[in-house]
């Protein structure tokens, strides 16, 4: 691979932070363990407990997002590779004497009596038994994959359940196995979990991961690819499985009984939530959701347990009235507001949203019975806990994950210290660098590559204010690069873009636009579900100084200022000829209207620089007759520069007073529009070289 | 064995082989039109169960109306189910719908054992059903008669409706192509709808002749039989009706027969259908009368 280099410019692809970066893995890891020591000495049973169903659901939560998210196959197995590490991790390290006391109904197994081994070669053990056995039930039905899978392995944790139970000489039947040595403390649950995210994550981020993901996303193409598909799906499968029998093995230890009837489906479904809560395809998520979702069946328990309400002490303290009445209501209202809102007929969101109106209903009224003496309600009941119910929210959870945020917290992100550092980072003064008289923006030696190849080569450009220029070229010649690293969604490798003293290459988008830089799209990114008016005033959101909580408090700096907003839009809008349109929806718009609309919405964060991508593009000559006038008309009405991408030559001839040529990342040509239109390298760009001999 | 435990075990297998094509035929309609395991189905074989539990029972309804009336109300919740948990999916990755389908089964289980308590019910039993009939030595239960006659009747009125009416022919389309159809005019959600309507009924269907047959009703009676009815379903080449029933007969006579002939391996009865399944995707993976579904290159 080091021949490539040279081609690829220089490019190394290397992180530039990987120091600092290994570093803080380090120290976290570090933290960590000292959290550990922590709760060794000051953690009760109970939450010690918890701390290591945490770290054992976690190892089974990112073994199954391996298969499912990584490597896109459907497991419904997992109850039964635990059940494998679980029974022969146990076998491993009960001791021979303990053995002769358990095994009752019937003698242990040959050699099994004898046999004993330490912890931890006991979980490793139990992981590859697991995974033989995932191999076993792998080569089969692999290469018929999606719900087969599903099927068959849910049928083998099915046959494994049916087969232990049956099975007295190995497993000692339906009474299970008991006083297992409870050696999973914290040390041996996170070290197995650490070691877990470092295998997983180590093949994840190889190019092994992009293979897997490859399969995932389209199996066909990656055998074009050169890839054998079965042999990476059994791979993962069986390393998904080899981790869900090191769970199994741990949570043994833990538990210190197991009994066949434990790994039922059930067991499948919980970790299935954790990944789908935490985000199929993010390592992260199922961390995440490890902990919030172990912590959550816990504390659920309480509803399953009688809950008392003394009606006496509620209605003694007026203030408890109060607080319950006004947070009934407002919750009454805003459910209103919801149903109100989505439309006439049934729907989803109205049946979902009447539901707190009538638990709310039922709140009010209960007091209102109160307050009328009415003895309807005792002054003391008891809610009785009923059991069913926690699985019955978690199942209802699910569901309305899958269906309103299929991806879960996470998506497929992960954690990364790079943004990690970003969060935090403090953006630094930066000094006034000085300009050329008369520029409004400089742009000097900017480079940007993508891989190896090279989407803009040195380009320096000085761009004089209060006039509108353009800069054109082919199709690919890298232009919205140039407005993409102007307006900070890219970081160019080389150069700088200053713009009013201030380097601007640094800075978010969002800090882009609050200098006072704004832009409009190729295609059109308009609100589409807003109306003219709201896209604008989101425009204006960059210059607002009040905050969002000052609108529930209706404070009066708040109300000034939303009423300026409006009445600015709505001049905005009558000044760009849009303003009967206010309450359309923006995506209703007829093409040229959006585009116009587009501008209004750059206009409204007042800028004193505007990028316009193509905004000719797709009209006739009429409309980009139209659309020279209007442009004119911006540059003088509001006082700003603009830089304008645009394929009609007869708009750029005619508007602009200064043109770039870019081709293939170079600037080929600048100056005036006649210099442009009579320049041969501009000619032989455009139209081949052919045209040039023969011009 | 003698002849005439074979003869009484013969109608237990055509029992039970009866139940699992019924339940069968609504997992494999609704793999054959949207290509998706509804995990949730053998939850509405439960529920069709205690519909007649309660009809019976609680509001005191003649038996033949709470039938119908059990069968109605799975034929809605399967409808009501499909409208809120899976259509709103269509579009989404296919392992999106089966998530969500398992989080409606274990949401059934679960309402179920809140809303009936995990205690079993006893079914309740018409007199006429609870006498057996002796023919010399054999002593057979009338239900072992009805369950293989309703069920061929059931079975043939549903080939009748999906061979021979309009919504049938639009069902086999749909399972052919579903993007042709819907620019053919047909309204594919009302389609799917009546589909999943249809493989309710039949799933409430047996859920009341289980009843009859093993009379305890409990929340989870659904979740093996619906298992291995969905096996049964694999087995006889899924999206075929024929091949669910042939599937679900030769499974409920494995299972029994395999207990008669061999007694000592009664406690691994519930693992005959999975190890079933993995000989067929081994040797046959379309099942006995299914089709190769090729993916589009």
């Amino acid at each position: 691979m080091t021949t490539s280099t040279a081609k690829t410019g220089g490019y190394t692809g290397i992180d530039l932070n990987a120091d600092r970066n290994r570093n803080s893995t380090l120290g976290a890891v570090a933290l960590a363990i000292l959290g550990l020591v922590w709760a060794n000495g000051h953690l009760d049973g109970y939450q010690m407990q918890l701390l290591n169903l945490v770290a054992i659901n976690a190892i089974l939560a990112v073994s199954l997002n391996f298969i499912y998210g990584f490597a896109g196959m459907f497991s419904l197995g997992h109850a039964g590779f635990m059940a494998i590490g679980a029974y022969v991790s146990a076998l491993c390290i009960l001791t021979p004497d303990q053995k002769d006391m358990i095994w009752l109904l019937e003698p242990i197994w040959g050699p099994l009596n004898t046999v004993h081994t330490s912890f931890f070669v006991s979980v490793l053990l139990g992981g590859l038994a697991a995974a033989l056995c995932g191999f076993l039930i792998a080569f089969p039905v692999m290469r018929l994959g999606g719900d087969y899978l599903g099927i068959a392995t849910l049928g083998f944790a099915e046959i494994i359940r049916v087969l232990f139970t049956n099975w007295p000489a190995l497993t000692n039947g339906a009474i299970g196995l008991r006083g297992i040595p409870a050696y999973a403390n914290l040390w041996w649950n996170y070290a197995w979990l650490g070691l877990t995210l470092f295998v997983i994550l180590a093949i994840l981020k190889s190019n092994f991961g992009n293979v897997l993901k490859s399969i995932r996303d389209d199996e066909i193409a990656a055998q074009t690819m050169g890839i054998n598909t079965t042999a990476y799906r059994t791979m993962a499968f069986c390393l998904g499985a080899f981790f869900a029998g090191v769970g199994g093995a741990l949570m043994g230890s833990l538990v210190t009984t197991i009994q066949p009837k434990m790994f039922n489906f059930l067991l499948t479904f919980n970790i299935m939530m954790i990944v789908v809560a935490g985000g199929l395809g993010s390592i992260t998520g199922s961390l995440v959701g490890a902990a919030v979702v172990t912590l959550m069946l816990e504390w659920l328990r309480i509803i399953e347990y009688p809950i008392d309400v003394n009606m006496t002490y509620l209605m003694g303290h007026a203030w408890l009235q109060v607080l319950i009445t006004a947070l009934a209501l407002a919750a009454l209202w805003f459910s209103f507001r919801q149903v109100r809102k989505s439309g006439r007929g049934l729907s989803m969101k109205k049946a979902l949203w009447s539901l707190p109106i009538v638990f709310c209903g039922l709140i009010l009224a209960g007091f209102v019975l109160r307050w009328l003496n009415a003895d309807i309600l005792p002054a003391e009941f008891t809610i009785p806990g009923i059991p069913g119910m926690r699985m019955l929210l978690f199942s209802v959870a699910l569901i309305l994950i899958i269906i309103f945020r299929r991806q879960g917290m996470m998506g497929s992100r992960e954690f990364s210290w790079n943004a990690f550092y970003r969060f935090f980072r403090v953006p630094e003064k930066q000094k006034n660098i000085p300009m050329a008289k008369g520029a409004a923006m400089e742009i000097s030696g900017v480079t940007m590559r993508f891989g190896g190849v090279t989407a803009i080569d040195n380009l320096s450009m000085t761009i004089p204010e209060k006039k509108v220029v353009g800069l054109i070229g082919p199709n690919g010649a890298g232009k919205t690069t140039v407005f993409n690293v102007i307006t900070g969604f890219y970081r160019p490798q080389e150069g700088r873009v200053v713009f009013q003293g201030l380097p601007m290459t640094q800075l978010e988008p969002r800090t882009v636009c609050a200098v006072g830089v704004a832009r409009t799209f190729q295609n059109i990114r308009l609100f589409a579900g807003g109306t003219v008016l709201e896209n604008v005033m989101t425009g204006c959101h960059v210059r607002q100084d009040s905050r969002w909580w000052m609108a529930p408090l209706r404070l009066p700096m708040f109300h000034k200022e939303e009423n300026e907003i409006r009445r600015k839009s709505y001049a905005l809008l009558a000044r760009l000829g849009l303003a009967e349109l206010a309450d359309e929806k923006a995506a209703s718009l007829p093409y040229g209207a959006q585009r116009r609309l587009e501008i209004a919405r750059a206009l409204a964060t007042d800028p004193s620089f505007l990028l316009l991508d193509e905004p000719a593009a797709g009209m006739n000559p009429q409309e980009s007759g139209e659309l020279m006038r209007f442009i004119e008309k911006v540059r003088d009405e509001f006082d700003l520069t603009i830089l304008m991408i645009e394929h009609d030559m007869k708009v750029v001839m005619g508007v602009c007073s200064h043109i770039w040529v870019l081709e293939y990342g170079r600037l080929i040509a600048e100056g005036g529009p006649d210099d442009i239109r009579s320049n041969p390298k501009v000619i032989s760009a455009y139209l081949g070289h052919q045209a040039t001999e023969t011009a | 064995m003698t002849f005439e435990l074979f003869i009484q075990n013969f109608f237990n297998a055509l029992t039970v082989g009866s139940l699992y094509a019924l339940i069968a035929i609504g997992y494999t309609m609704v793999y054959g039109i949207l290509r998706f395991i509804n995990f949730a189905h053998g939850d509405v074989f439960m529920v069709g169960a205690y519909f007649i539990f309660f009809g019976a029972a609680t509001f005191a309804l003649p038996w033949p109306l709470a039938a119908v009336a059990a069968i109605v109300g799975s034929a809605a919740l399967g409808i009501i189910v499909d409208r809120i948990a899976y259509r709103p999916l269509r579009e989404a990755p296919r392992i999106s719908a089966l998530i969500s389908a398992i989080g409606v089964s274990f949401l059934l289980e679960n309402l179920g054992l809140v809303i009936f308590t995990g205690l079993p019910r006893p079914a309740v039993q018409p007199e006429w059903m609870v006498n057996p009939i002796i023919l010399g030595n054999i002593r057979i239960l009338p239900i072992s008669f009805i369950v293989p006659l309703v069920t061929a009747v059931l079975v043939m009125g549903l080939l009748w409706l999906v061979y021979r009416t309009r919504p049938g022919l639009a069902m086999r389309a749909i399972s052919r192509d579903i993007e042709t159809t819907r620019l053919m005019g047909v309204s594919i959600d009302r389609i799917i709808a009546l589909t999943f309507g249809l493989g309710s009924a039949l799933a409430a269907a047996a859920g009341i002749m289980w009843a009859m047959r093993y009379p305890q009703i409990h929340p989870f009676m659904g979740v093996m039989p619906g298992f291995k009815a969905f096996i049964a379903a694999v087995v006889g080449g899924i999206g075929s009706i024929q091949g669910a029933v042939l599937g679900g007969v030769l499974l409920g006579t494995v299972e029994i027969m395999a207990v008669a002939f061999y007694p000592e391996l009664s406690g691994y009865r519930d693992a005959f259908a999975f190890v079933l399944l993995i000989v067929i995707l081994l040797f046959r993976p379309t099942g006995l009368l299914g089709e190769k579904l090729d993916d589009k290159i």
